[in-house]
């Protein structure tokens, strides 16, 4: 048998080129993105989330990892159509195409009784992955050398000389170096991981404060003062409203501050001896 | 291969929809197939033939007379096309009745069941529903689709799909009303402050010919134009094809299997008293799960005990907005569920509360004591039936009250069923089970501006939800004395087969007919593979 084809939307973001890398040591990669990916080797084929996918797209395709997601829209509205409509279309598109595995990155934000729209979106379109069979990945914050996403917008966090410190958030992290081999083993195990949610993260959740002394390049904690988060959120919520465009949306401080507090497949990962690195071990040492 | 289908309600025609086209199994149905009465009859053919603008009133009025309600404010007992027959006394309401205010009228006699006057929702189970049954939704998908394409089907894609996928291509809904339209654009635009509460809200899914409908406003009374599947529907088209052989003014009393897998079917003549025996290499039990626990009994000699049932109780959850509707009328309407509010407390759509919500119609207003509809008082209720949403919920049976069979002794007369009497006693967790699902609906009043009027949700008496069964749960642990195997077979029986709710391992607060019909056929597909 060769190897797999495995189509993955979203191929040019930062997760989904960690799994881009990762992948093609596995199979042969085929990036479904909106625009030509840089590496011009990269097998390409146009998709968007909110279009309808070309049948042909997926007719070879075996392995399915759906990373695609649109963070920023004109409303909540739009979001949902192109983020869970577009995503519940493709994820019945493949199952019709008879792609055999279906894999959804989802986020540690998707879990039951969350109030963040991100979250909620995500653990919509879960539901409908579970109910077809495929598998839902939850990764952690990723992180790694260069951190794109929110990890990068923490360790940009991490230079100021005080750090913001919210009641009770503690964030399970995973790093980028450990998302392939995870994946992978993901694939090799599908039939027995059918329907089911994983966590790619270290079991450990985190306070804010530990993950931006991990983040920061000196790695010394610094000196952090209470913040209450609600206002904030209200405050940027109403520049949100009025179109001023901020570093930061309400909705991710609403994620940091909300977090899951249970690490959904644990031992299904530890009955595959994938084990996610700590914060600690896998910080970068400054170079210079 | 000769196979006798007991009764002729959803589940038994689901057996029948299975086995139609295996051309070595001769089926015979044996029903008791009490029918609409023939003037009612005549009158609907006639308004079927027109359209609502040429109807005579004189059929109008005989066929959608209104139900009288019991004591203002109470649910009546559903009528269809002006009469009773559904629940009318063929004999199976013989030697049962009800503790203070539990449901009696708990077998249908007639032709098609208790389909002849259900709400016509179908939604299939949740996949977590499934966690504590010993087959998966993924098992049953496949007889789903195959129901969904054989009924009448009309739904519409939106957010209940997570949970509720629509399993086929559905007809559209008919037009919906400005209500409806008003709290799902609502929905739209608040999406996410409403989910934030485990609250979804969708269009109705329905066993209806949609794109049919006149809009004449009488589908709560009887579709003139027969669009509402009833399980009549099914057996009319399969006897016409010559595919059945229906026997009716039968009451199907006992059944016996020998020691070579033979299988007789006892039942009496309704009309003469006679006794008489039928012989078929497999039985199908379809007659509702009280009809066919019953039989059970009375065949395997289960009598002089309590049995115990699982309802997923009714409530009605009265709810007004602020907006009002211009007019109060249902006239270019269709007047069945339009719209859905599913709660939920877990991700997988177990631990759930379903309300299936019906904008304004006549029934509500002929509910109300008279003088309310009197000077000077008539404006005020005026004003706040055009701002009157009525849903019924339902609640899950782990939930709701604990409902008992009480089964008398074998009685000593052939052709007789042992006595019933259906009892109920609280469940602890049904007080606070009501009470967070409307809180979470209080939650998402404003943005839906669908607000529950405060201590005005009731829970409706036992056994008058409908959506009961459980006596003989399926079990992994296969046949037992009150469980059976996943073929629905009970004790010693290897080929006979229990095809309604009384094989529901649990009844969840979601709709209930598509899965007793998508299991039935199931049970038997795999039933006649085996064979």
């Amino acid at each position: 048998m060769g190897s797999p084809r495995i189509a993955i939307t979203g191929a040019t973001g930062y997760l989904g080129s960690i799994l881009v890398q990762h992948m093609s040591q596995y199979g042969q990669v085929v990036a479904l993105t909106r625009s030509r990916p840089v590496d011009e080797t990269l097998e390409w084929r146009h998709f968007e989330l909110d279009e309808p996918i070309e049948a042909s797209s997926l007719a070879d395709v075996d392995i399915l990892i759906h990373a695609a997601w649109v963070l920023s829209g004109k409303d909540t509205g739009e979001l949902w159509q192109q983020n869970v409509v577009g995503s519940r279309r493709l994820v019945e598109a493949a199952s019709v195409a008879g792609v055999g595995r279906i894999i959804f990155i989802s986020s540690m934000s998707a879990y039951f009784g969350t109030r963040q729209t991100y979250g909620l979106m995500k653990l919509a379109v879960e539901r409908t992955v579970l109910d077809m069979g495929g598998i839902v990945i939850r990764p952690g914050l990723v992180y790694g050398d260069s951190p794109g996403g929110m990890a990068g917008t923490l360790r940009t966090l991490s230079k100021l000389p005080i750090w913001p410190r919210f009641a009770s958030a503690k964030l399970f992290l995973v790093h980028d170096g450990d998302i392939g081999p995870a994946m992978a083993a993901v694939i090799d195990d599908y039939d027995r991981m059918s329907s089911e949610t994983i966590g790619f993260a270290n079991p450990t959740p985190l306070d804010l404060s530990s993950i931006l002394t991990g983040l920061s390049l000196t790695r010394r904690r610094r000196p952090s003062v209470p913040t209450p988060a609600r206002p904030i959120i209200a405050v940027l919520r109403v520049l949100e409203g009025a179109g001023v465009p901020m570093p930061f949306r309400s909705d991710s401080l609403l994620g940091l501050i909300e977090a899951a507090t249970t690490l959904p497949g644990e031992n299904l990962m530890a009955q595959q001896h994938i084990a996610f690195r700590a914060l600690d071990e896998s910080v970068p040492r400054p170079s210079r | 291969m000769d196979v006798v289908i007991v009764g002729s309600g959803p589940s038994a025609a689901a057996v029948a929809l299975a086995l139609q086209h295996m051309p070595d199994v001769a089926i015979t149905i044996l029903d008791l197939g009490g029918q609409l009465e023939q003037e009612r009859v005549v009158a609907r053919t006639a308004m079927a033939e027109s359209r609502p603008q040429q109807w005579n009133q004189a059929d109008l009025q005989l066929l959608s007379a209104p139900p009288k309600s019991a004591a203002p404010g109470k649910i009546p007992t559903k009528q269809i096309y002006g009469s009773n027959f559904p629940f009318e006394n063929l004999g199976q309401l013989d030697d049962i009745d009800a503790a203070e205010l539990a449901n009696d009228l708990v077998v249908s006699g007639a032709y098609g069941g208790f389909s002849n006057t259900w709400g016509a929702q179908v939604m299939p189970y949740s996949t977590g529903t499934f966690r504590d049954w010993p087959i998966t939704r993924q098992e049953l998908e496949p007889h789903y689709r195959q129901i969904l394409t054989q009924i009448p089907y009309s739904a519409e894609s939106d957010d209940l799909e997570e949970v509720f996928p629509l399993m086929g291509r559905p007809d559209r809904l008919p037009k919906v009303t400005a209500r409806t339209s008003a709290v799902l654009n609502r929905y739209e635009r608040h999406r996410i402050a409403v989910r934030r509460h485990g609250v979804t809200a969708g269009h109705a899914r329905l066993a209806l010919r949609g794109s049919s409908c006149e809009l004449c406003g009488l589908c709560m009374t009887g579709c003139p134009y027969e669009l509402i599947y009833t399980a009549s529907q099914t057996f009319d088209d399969l006897r016409a094809h010559g595919r059945v052989n229906y026997h009716s003014g039968l009451k199907v009393y006992r059944v016996e299997e020998d020691d070579s897998g033979a299988v007789a079917v006892h039942a009496t003549e309704v009309a003469t008293g006679r006794t008489v025996t039928f012989r078929a290499d497999r039985v199908f039990l379809g007659a509702g799960a009280i009809g066919t626990t019953r039989i059970v009994a009375g065949s395997l000699g289960l009598t002089d005990r309590k049995i115990d049932l699982v309802e997923s109780v009714q409530f009605m959850m009265p709810l007004l907005s602020l907006r009002p509707m211009r007019e109060l009328t249902q006239d270019g309407e269709f007047t069945l569920n339009q719209f859905n509010l599913f709660v939920t407390f877990d991700s997988d759509g177990r631990d759930a509360a379903l309300i299936h919500c019906y904008p304004y119609n006549d029934i509500m207003l002929n509910s109300l004591p008279a003088f309310l509809m009197k000077p000077p008082i008539e404006p005020i209720t005026s004003a706040g039936l055009r701002r009157l949403t009525v849903g019924l919920g339902y609640l899950p049976s782990w939930d709701s009250p604990f409902v008992e069979l009480e089964v008398g002794p074998q009685p000593l007369n052939e052709g007789a069923l042992p006595s019933v009497r259906v009892t109920s006693r609280p469940n602890e967790a049904t007080g606070p089970a009501l009470q967070r699902v409307i809180r979470r609906l209080r939650r998402t009043g404003r943005p839906l501006d669908l607000h529950p009027i405060p201590g005005q949700t009731k829970l409706s008496a036992a056994a008058k939800s409908y959506h009961y069964g459980g006596t003989f749960a399926m079990s992994r642990q296969g046949p037992g004395e009150f469980t059976s195997d996943t073929l629905g077979r009970v004790g010693p029986w290897r080929n006979v087969h229990l095809v309604d709710g009384s094989v529901f391992p649990t009844v969840p607060a979601t709709t209930f007919t598509l899965t007793v019909m998508a299991n039935a056929h199931r049970i038997a597909t795999r039933a006649l593979e085996g064979a």
